[in-house]
């Protein structure tokens, strides 16, 4: 393709770019408009399927789908015109018409308050209940009295009713809220404002506003009528539901933010809305509620002694205590009101209580668990019937005449309607008459207002989405607005009028967004039974309630409350309806832009099953929108297909090859595919429930898993919930693309629910003492004086994890050197690796990369020799991968074979530890070929004529009879490497056990000198390793043989200039030393192990048995953490900061995700204990230590993070004694070392037992 | 003197292997020398089984053969040279009345129901393989191209893209290695004219892709044909298998220094694979998936490589042009559209079968002179041309020439060929919904519109056709069909709102009675229909009261018959038992 420079007009703007790019890329590199799609993830071609990103270009009729069509000069295009909006709403209304799923809980949309039920569900079941009311307190500040009395819309919505009962879900409000006790949540109060809000009525729809508004900082002061503030929660709700201590302290709580109270002041009478504005009122709220009884048009209700309206009843039981009431009770009405009085009643001790009801037991609006109670509790409900009359002695109540009801049909949708019986009329003795059928509102108190507004019924008129009436500023909400209506619905109207208070009085103007379109499976018809099945049955937990006995005769709060065990088995029960990706679903969020509609294309959907087999990997095909980008990241850039589409038409659709269940095709678990996914058709499975609408945060660090040091992305929920999700747009541009392997993606999860260290520890006695940190640094710096003094400083040894971050190594190395005295440095895994380490380091002066992996690009030929990249290091084969497709050729050499083996374009299968004679016998071959530059060679590299000497023996036949390979391969082999215009790297896993022979990487080092490739670009090795931090382990001299910048013993001046740095006499202490054999012999008395774990592994625990002291800093209690004298605590990877030199010897910055409480980071509690020996420690933070890191360390001078550091070998310096690069001369009998017997790297071991072990269960 | 029998599928479903048999076994028996051939379809498809008799100078040509039939056959006309002149409907020396051939021009299939398509000789023996030897021998491929290009031939498979412009680009395409597909996977309903060509003149087909091969320097070609055709897949292979005997494909070809192989490759079925790169993606071992163009597949095709893809009676002109000059070709059709094309006539026509026509003939000579009219003298409503990617142009426009560019003018397309007569009794709505039906369901199913948008069109026209229509649905279709032409990647997304929009074009109040009126104007809606007894033609016979499924007639014996309207499923047995028409729907 051309690169010519083409001028083009977009949207009537002149841009001058570069040919060979897709419109969508000089649209989003010119940052023009942000042209939306789905089925386009720019580390993939593109594919076209999803037609969002269409743009209209001039000429064209069609609509051009901007991903995949190639800009070409001239063009004149426009990305968001009418036309182009329209297509791309219809698009995504087609899109949701097939979109079986629900982007929240119905609890939460059938919510009139919109309270994140699935959220503090979840929050539940973790046992982070303080989180859980916080959440419930964003939309609903009265918790202790809603999860008392609520409607439960919520749980009418509940899809769990469909399989058995709807989850207890305002029983789990009520716990939550009831372990509060006096220690309430409480947010942050903003700056006070200067802008005072007069809130008109206490009851729940006023308390709300007032709750939101004295957040935002303004002045509120709300006026009630009656003695008390609460409105019907307090005079409408009797005390047996609602004991009136349980609400004051709601309300105490909430005017206890700063909320003034006038109490006693009548709306219409001594207040009005002009006298409000006119004391300095900006803006008001009405919430007087409805509080008059609705009569029931019998005639002498009004005048007959013995007649009560419910609600003025249930008052005076509150204002006046028991009242005069006796006898037999009639109670008319079917809901809540009528339920209350008549539990009322029976508590005042009359002698019988009967309901009377038009209509039967399901047309009952009250709540049914309330009517059963009514029932168990001895009250008679007659349905069916209907009061004509009432029948008077003078003016005293003596019965009433009923009559009979049928119940008719009126028509789908509505209730049915009784109608009489005629001729069934019958007389009911009664002393009180209660009628409780519905409550209206005190309309003569608004009357007055003349340019109030109000509808024809009462009640105020406003603006539903607002709540802003009539007059500006004066906004209502509540009963005087819905009519007698439920407490969370004048919560709601509260929050939204406090919402638009606080728009008015910023902007001077109201109104939100509009609503965005959620899909919801009800949408879509039926839920289909199988899906339902597949549920295990279990009952809703029952309230525990007082016992029927005490209940009658008193008020006491009937219901109890639900026990810890209790709410956890609820809480359990929740289906978790919601999406995951609620906030990253690409196609949710394009919803936001467009006034979607569907209803025109509702018609057949697919309905499948959520396919839920696989252990980490949730596969949702009715989320699925075929945008292909799961199969082609499969198939393009892993090569692995797993997964593919099946069916044609309408039912096309993703799924797992031949429809198995995915782990069962050659899935390899990476998840990389969840992170391409726009939607929520390919999710993460949550070792925790799905939190509903909890917003998430992503923190971008680096991958500790191994070293190649990924960067990823972490989500955080509420500060210490955290998953893996690599979708954002900018970590798409990182040096692994975005992409993770399985150890990425889903390793970090055995941080959550494992076995932490949350304390120092002291043993005493045998057992482990929680103790301060300090008191455990001060008692470990006390034990290891004593040994000090006793048997000299080498009697102290340090290990330290090759996944620790620079800094500390740094630290650690220094603290070993210059603060104790002692050369025992170093870790578990040098010791067990023996020299292979610095292999080169007389070769070259250091062992370690001198190639990027982006340099794979331009080789002709990549040669994997020991490792098997699939299992260890998956996004350097991805590389390796990626390098194919222009053209690079692989050479696999290994005995085995591996996943990697069929894309490698010769596979030398050489006989397991004999890959050193196979490179030995290339490298006679290279001399008897003449094909290296003989003359160039000799002058800068040492020791070639005894390389020629040794490399004799090794003859093309008896090698391939060694490595039992035919020697026609071994030629073609030869051929391919022996072109010297052949750009060739090596990729050596240094640490993997495969096939690992005792000097293959000296071999593979002396070919790679003999044929100049060190200096040459896309040349070189590339030294693959295990730990994260392998590379900078080794740099920050974290071994006895070499100081930081690899300074060995023979560089004098460069270990004064340390010395001089860390005023200390390194010459005394930095001495050749044999760590393993003097632990073995006892010599090492106190061992202090950070991050490693040597008593897991038998091998390495017989190492230590002759200790006296051992300390441990770890994140874990470890096998080795169990045994020790003291523990120190230290943050896990993803708490703690750093920064680590990857495998390309790129230097990289690790933050923390995470902050645990109260724990110092490793650097912090590395000094303090440092601090004990020398004074060189006192580092204010952990810059200071990367600084003189940087200075001390010769490697980092030039260190800036995420920069690649060079290799001095490129250079051409070489920390050799000779300062030149020499020919390791390898003492050879052909006998070769037994591979060790795992089959995986002691690293390994943990990943395995851990995560990849539930792949096989 | 030889016997033909056409065994093309056509002449094979009418029985026309049973006819083959018998006469191979009668000759034998009655020791006539006489040899009995096998040979594609003739075109007359209605009249199978074809037999023909031929001599050097006659030929006659018996229709509807049986086994029965062949006894006389033999004995009247091979023993005692009488034809039997009842049973023949064509012959150059008898004067009958015939005309399905007089408007017809065959170069496409100037071999079908001609020669024996197994024999490679027969073939050679009326100039086969002449023009790629004489190509190879004479011309440069720049004077193939100029050549093919100056004869005006336009892709046959229903784009209509200039053949020679097509063979340039891919010339002029940079690439090592290029390739040559013929596109067999002809699938649109109705259509058989690839197949036809395949089975009755194979080699044609290959000469024009080794020709194309020569034009534009490949050495490598596919045939991809579906799998549903075998006999075409069968007469394919032995037509490469004796090629690569005689050594015209192979190393050396015609012993020059070219190479060129054909392989065949067997489509599963779908019908998006008739789509050039779903059709390469399948070839490749993909699902069979359509991708963005540009590129073409000129410039990046099969494996990346630069390739040409025509499809099979493209290739089978290309001999004909080569060996009859360009002009010749040219001088054939109208401005714009040279040439012949071969139709395929099915629907309501009465004699249905394969036509090769010239360019610029008229749709009513194809209906009434070649079709012979519309069946049982039914009134003609429309032609539908195209299949699902085509739309109907109604009897009104019957004088309407044959011609790229005045077809597309009408809203349908000339596509690959067929030719669907449709009669007063098809419901357009119902006809919208069969074709879209057709679509949706071999929709690849990757395109939001296509995948989505079409199967909501289905839904629409279902409901209407159901009588449960609303206000504004006309108005939905076309918003969505506009959507879905524009918004789809390949041309069966772009095409499928087609049969939808063309019959709102000129039907919109057949849709409007069914949705306003809650009637089908062709009672064909089952929905829709009223079945109810006309008082003065029942005779009360009970014959429909005794069909009724649902017993909803009833009436005593010769008494009038009433029908329960508000039971009655309208399934119309009554309507088709009653003997004295006293059943009326509507």
């Amino acid at each position: 393709m051309d690169m010519g420079i083409i001028k083009v007009t977009i949207n009537g703007q002149q841009i001058t770019t570069e040919s060979g790019k897709t419109i969508l890329e000089v649209i989003h590199d010119h940052k023009i408009d942000r042209i939306p799609t789905l089925c386009h993830d720019k580390r993939i071609e593109p594919d076209t399927s999803c037609f969002i990103c269409v743009v209209e270009v001039e000429g064209i009729q069609k609509l051009i789908p901007s991903c995949s069509t190639m800009i070409q000069d001239n063009m004149v295009i426009y990305t968001n015109n009418e036309r182009v909006r329209s297509s791309r709403k219809t698009a995504l209304e087609l899109l949701f018409s097939n979109h079986y799923a629900d982007c929240i809980g119905p609890c939460i949309d059938n919510c009139p308050a919109h309270v994140d039920a699935q959220g503090y569900i979840a929050l539940i079941s973790a046992r982070k209940y303080r989180d859980a009311i916080r959440l419930v307190k964003e939309n609903n500040p009265l918790p202790l009295s809603i999860g008392r009395i609520c409607v439960r819309d919520c749980e009418a919505a509940c899809r769990r009713a469909i399989v058995d009962q709807p989850v207890g879900i305002n029983y789990l409000k009520r716990y939550i809220a009831d372990l509060e006790g006096e220690n309430k949540w409480t947010p942050a109060l903003k700056e006070k404002k200067n802008q005072k809000v007069a809130v008109i009525g206490g009851g729940p729809g006023g308390l709300t506003c007032a709750y939101y508004l004295i957040l935002e900082g303004y002045e509120v002061t709300i006026f009630e009528k009656l003695p008390e503030l609460g409105g019907m929660l307090r005079y409408g709700i009797p005390e047996y539901r609602l004991p009136k201590k349980i609400l004051d302290a709601e309300i105490n709580w909430i005017t206890g933010l700063g909320i003034k109270v006038q109490t006693g002041v009548e709306f219409g009478k001594q207040i009005s809305i002009k006298s409000l504005q006119d004391a300095g009122f900006n803006a008001l709220f009405i919430a007087v509620g409805a509080h008059r009884a609705s009569k029931m048009r019998v005639e002498g209700e009004n005048d007959t002694e013995g007649v009560i309206p419910g609600i003025d009843f249930l008052r005076e039981v509150i204002l006046k205590g028991v009242p005069a009431i006796q006898g037999k009770v009639a109670i008319v009405g079917g809901g809540n009101t009528a339920i209350d009085a008549a539990r009322t009643a029976l508590r005042c001790g009359v002698d019988e209580v009967k309901i009377i009801y038009r209509r039967s037991r399901n047309e009952m609006p009250a709540h049914s668990e309330e009517i059963e109670a009514a029932q168990n509790e001895g009250v008679e409900i007659n349905f069916l019937t209907l009061p004509k009359s009432i029948i008077r002695d003078g003016k005293t109540l003596k019965a009433i005449e009923c009559l009979k009801m049928k119940l008719e049909d009126a028509g789908p949708g509505e209730r049915p309607k009784p109608v009489p019986i005629p001729g069934s009329e019958f007389i009911l003795d009664c002393d009180f008459l209660i009628s409780a059928i519905g409550q209206q509102i005190e309309s003569s108190s608004l009357t007055g207002e003349k340019d109030l507004k109000l509808e024809s019924w009462g009640s105020v008129v406003v603006d539903q989405k607002t709540m802003e009436t009539s007059i500006p500023g004066v906004f209502a909400g509540g009963d005087v607005v819905t009519g007698a209506y439920t407490a969370i619905s004048a919560i709601a109207q509260g929050k939204q009028a406090a919402c638009s208070i606080d728009d008015y009085l910023k902007n001077g103007q109201t109104g939100r967004g509009n609503g965005k379109y959620l899909s919801f499976k009800h949408y879509f018809g039926e839920i289909p039974s199988r899906e339902l099945e597949r549920i295990t049955k279990s009952d809703r937990i029952t309230m525990p309630e007082i016992p029927l006995a005490i209940r009658k005769k008193t008020f006491r709060e009937v219901e109890t409350g639900l026990t810890d065990e209790q709410s956890c088995i609820e809480s359990e029960r929740c289906l978790e309806c919601g999406c995951s990706e609620y906030y990253d679903c690409a196609l949710r969020k394009l919803a936001d832009e467009f006034d979607l509609d569907i209803s025109d294309y509702l018609g057949e959907t697919r309905k499948y099953e959520v396919d839920t087999r696989h252990p980490f990997i949730l596969l949702d095909p009715n989320k699925c929108i075929n945008c292909g980008r799961c199969t082609r990241t499969c198939s393009e850039i892993l090569k692995v297909a797993s997964m593919g589409f099946v069916y044609r038409g309408f039912k096309a659709i993703v799924k797992p090859a031949m429809e198995k269940p995915l782990l069962d095709t050659n899935c390899i678990s990476c998840g990389n595919c969840i992170d391409t996914c726009p939607t929520g058709a390919i999710t993460e499975k949550f070792p925790f429930k799905v939190l509903g609408t909890l917003p998430k945060e992503n923190r971008e660090t680096i991958c500790n898993f191994c070293s190649i040091g990924c960067k990823i992305n972490y989500k955080v929920i509420n500060d210490d919930i955290v998953y893996v999700s690599n979708s954002t747009e900018g970590i798409k541009d990182s040096h692994n693309k975005g992409y993770l392997c399985m150890k990425g993606r889903f390793g970090h999860r055995y941080l959550m629910n494992g076995n932490k260290v949350q304390s120092a520890t002291i043993r005493k006695n045998g057992k482990p003492e929680q103790v301060d940190s300090d008191k455990a640094i001060d008692h470990a710096a006390k034990r290891i004086k004593e040994i000090v003094d006793q048997h000299g400083p080498q009697s102290v040894a340090l290990f330290c994890s090759p996944k620790l971050p620079n800094e500390q190594l740094y630290l650690l190395q220094k603290f070993g050197r210059s603060g104790l005295g002692t050369n025992n440095i170093a870790s578990i895994d040098t010791l067990v690796n023996e020299t292979a380490l610095i292999d080169l380091d007389d070769s070259l002066g250091i062992t370690s990369s001198t190639v990027t992996m982006d340099d794979f690009q331009k080789a002709d030929l990549l040669v994997v020799v020991n490792g098997d990249l699939s299992e260890e290091n998956l996004i350097m084969e991805l590389k390796i991968k990626e390098a194919q497709k222009n053209g690079t050729k692989l050479i696999l050499i290994n005995s085995s074979e591996i996943k990697l083996t069929k894309f490698a374009d010769l596979w030398i299968d050489s006989r397991k530890g004999t890959n050193t004679v196979l490179m030995n016998a290339i490298i006679q071959q290279v001399i008897e070929r003449n094909q290296y530059d003989e003359t160039s060679i000799r002058s800068t590299v040492e020791g070639l004529e005894e390389l020629k000497k040794m490399i004799a023996m090794f003859r093309k036949e008896e090698a391939c009879d060694i490595a039992e390979i035919d020697e026609e391969k071994f030629d073609t082999l030869v051929d391919l490497l022996n072109n010297p215009s052949s750009n060739i790297i090596f990729i050596y896993n240094l640490d993997s056990r495969k096939e690992k022979t005792k000097n293959d990487l000296k071999a593979i080092g002396n070919y790679l000198l003999l044929t100049n490739r060190f200096s040459r670009r896309n040349n070189g090795l590339m030294l693959l390793r295990d730990y994260s931090n392998s590379a900078g382990h080794l740099d920050m001299g974290v071994d006895p043989d070499h100081l930081p910048g690899y300074v060995k013993f023979f560089e004098r001046e460069e270990i004064k200039r340390i010395e001089q740095m860390w005023n200390t006499d390194l010459e005394r202490v930095f001495l050749p030393t044999d760590i393993k054999k003097e632990l073995m012999e006892g010599k090492i008395k106190a061992v202090l192990i950070f991050g490693e774990d040597p008593l897991a592994c038998l091998d390495t625990a017989r190492w230590f048995k002759n200790m006296e002291f051992l300390l441990v800093h770890d994140s874990f209690y470890t096998d080795t953490a169990r045994r020790a004298e003291v523990v120190l605590p230290a943050p896990s990877f993803i708490e703690d900061r750093g920064t680590y030199t990857n495998c390309e010897r790129r230097l990289q910055e690790s933050i923390p995700v995470i902050y645990p409480n109260n724990m110092n980071e490793g650097w912090e509690t590395i000094s303090k204990l440092a601090s004990c020996f020398n004074g060189g420690f006192g580092y204010e933070s952990i810059k200071a230590i990367f600084s003189e890191m940087c200075t001390i360390n010769r490697m980092y001078r030039e260190g800036k993070p995420n920069s690649v550091l060079v290799n001095p070998v490129i250079l051409g310096k070489f920390f050799t004694r000779n300062k030149k690069p020499n020919f390791a001369i390898i003492d050879y009998d052909l006998k070769t070392i037994n591979p060790l017997k795992t089959s995986f790297s002691y690293s390994e071991m943990f990943f395995r037992k851990n995560i990849k072990s539930n792949l096989f269960h | 003197m030889e016997i033909k029998v056409g065994l093309g599928t056509c002449g094979i479903s009418a029985g026309g292997d049973l006819v083959y048999k018998a006469l191979k076994k009668t000759v034998r028996e009655k020791n006539l020398d006489i040899p009995v051939k096998e040979t594609g379809c003739m075109g007359m498809c209605y009249e199978e089984v074809l037999v023909e008799v031929v001599n050097e100078k006659e030929s006659f040509l018996y229709a509807k053969v049986t086994a029965d039939r062949v006894e006389r056959i033999v004995d009247q006309h091979i023993v005692n040279k009488r034809p039997v002149e009842e049973w023949i409907v064509r012959s150059n020396t008898l004067s009958l009345q015939e005309d399905f051939f007089n408007k017809q021009n065959r170069i496409v299939l100037r071999n079908c129901g001609v020669i024996d398509p197994t024999s490679i000789e027969e073939y050679i023996d009326r100039d086969g393989y002449q023009a790629v030897q004489q190509i190879i021998e004479e011309l440069t491929p720049d004077e193939v191209i100029t050549m093919v290009m100056n004869s005006g031939l336009r892709g046959r498979g229903g784009g209509g893209f200039p053949t020679g412009l097509k063979w340039k680009f891919a010339r002029e395409s940079e690439g090592d290695k290029k390739y040559i597909i013929c596109n067999a996977d002809e699938g649109d309903p109705g259509a058989f004219m690839d197949r036809s060509v395949l089975e009755g003149d194979p080699h044609a087909v290959l000469e024009g892709m080794m020709i194309a091969a020569y034009a534009i320097g490949s050495d490598e070609a596919y045939v991809y044909v579906r799998a549903e055709y075998p006999l075409a897949i069968k007469r394919l292979r032995l037509a490469i298998e004796q090629c690569e005997k005689k050594r015209f494909l192979g190393e050396g070809i015609f012993g020059s220094d070219l190479d060129f192989r054909i392989k065949i490759k067997e489509g599963a079925g779908a019908f998006v694979c008739g789509e050039e790169t779903a059709l390469i993606a399948s070839i490749e071992g993909k699902r069979g998936v359509p991708r963005l163009r540009p590129p073409f597949p000129a410039v990046k095709g099969l494996w990346g490589k630069p390739t040409n893809i025509n499809n099979v009676e493209t290739y089978a002109n290309i001999p004909w042009i080569i060996r009859n000059g360009a002009d010749q070709y040219a001088a054939l059709g109208t401005k714009k559209s040279k040439g012949t094309k071969v139709f395929a006539l099915a629907g309501k026509i009465a004699r249905s079968g394969l036509a090769e026509v010239p360019m610029g003939i008229t749709i009513n000579e194809i209906v009434y002179e070649i079709g012979g009219g519309v069946k049982e003298g039914r009134e003609f409503k429309a032609v539908q041309m195209g299949g699902p990617s085509g739309g109907c142009i109604p009897a009104s426009m019957g004088d309407l020439k044959i011609d790229y560019d005045e077809i597309t003018q009408t809203g349908a397309i000339m596509g690959s060929g067929g030719l669907i007569v449709l009669d007063n009794t098809t419901c357009m709505v119902d006809l919208a919904k069969f074709f879209l039906n057709f679509t949706q369901n071999e929709s690849c199913g990757k395109c939001t519109f296509c995948r989505i948008g079409t199967k909501r069109m289905l839904e629409i026209l279902e409901r209407i056709t159901a009588g449960e229509g609303k206000e504004h649905d006309i108005e939905l279709l076309e918003e969505l069909a506009q959507k879905i032409k524009n918004s789809s990647l390949c041309g069966l997304g772009q095409t499928a709102p087609n049969p939808v929009l063309t019959t709102i074009k000129y039907f919109r109040e057949e849709y409007e009675a069914h949705i306003h009126e809650k009637r089908c104007p062709a009672h064909s809606c089952a929905a829709l229909l009223t079945y109810s007894i006309i008082p003065e033609k029942c005779t009360g016979c009970t014959l429909c009261a005794i069909k009724c499924p649902v017993n909803c007639i009833s009436g005593e014996k010769k008494e009038l018959h009433t029908i329960d309207q508000e039971a009655c499923i309208k399934c119309g047995q009554c309507y088709d038992v009653c003997k004295f028409e006293a059943v009326e729907k509507y």
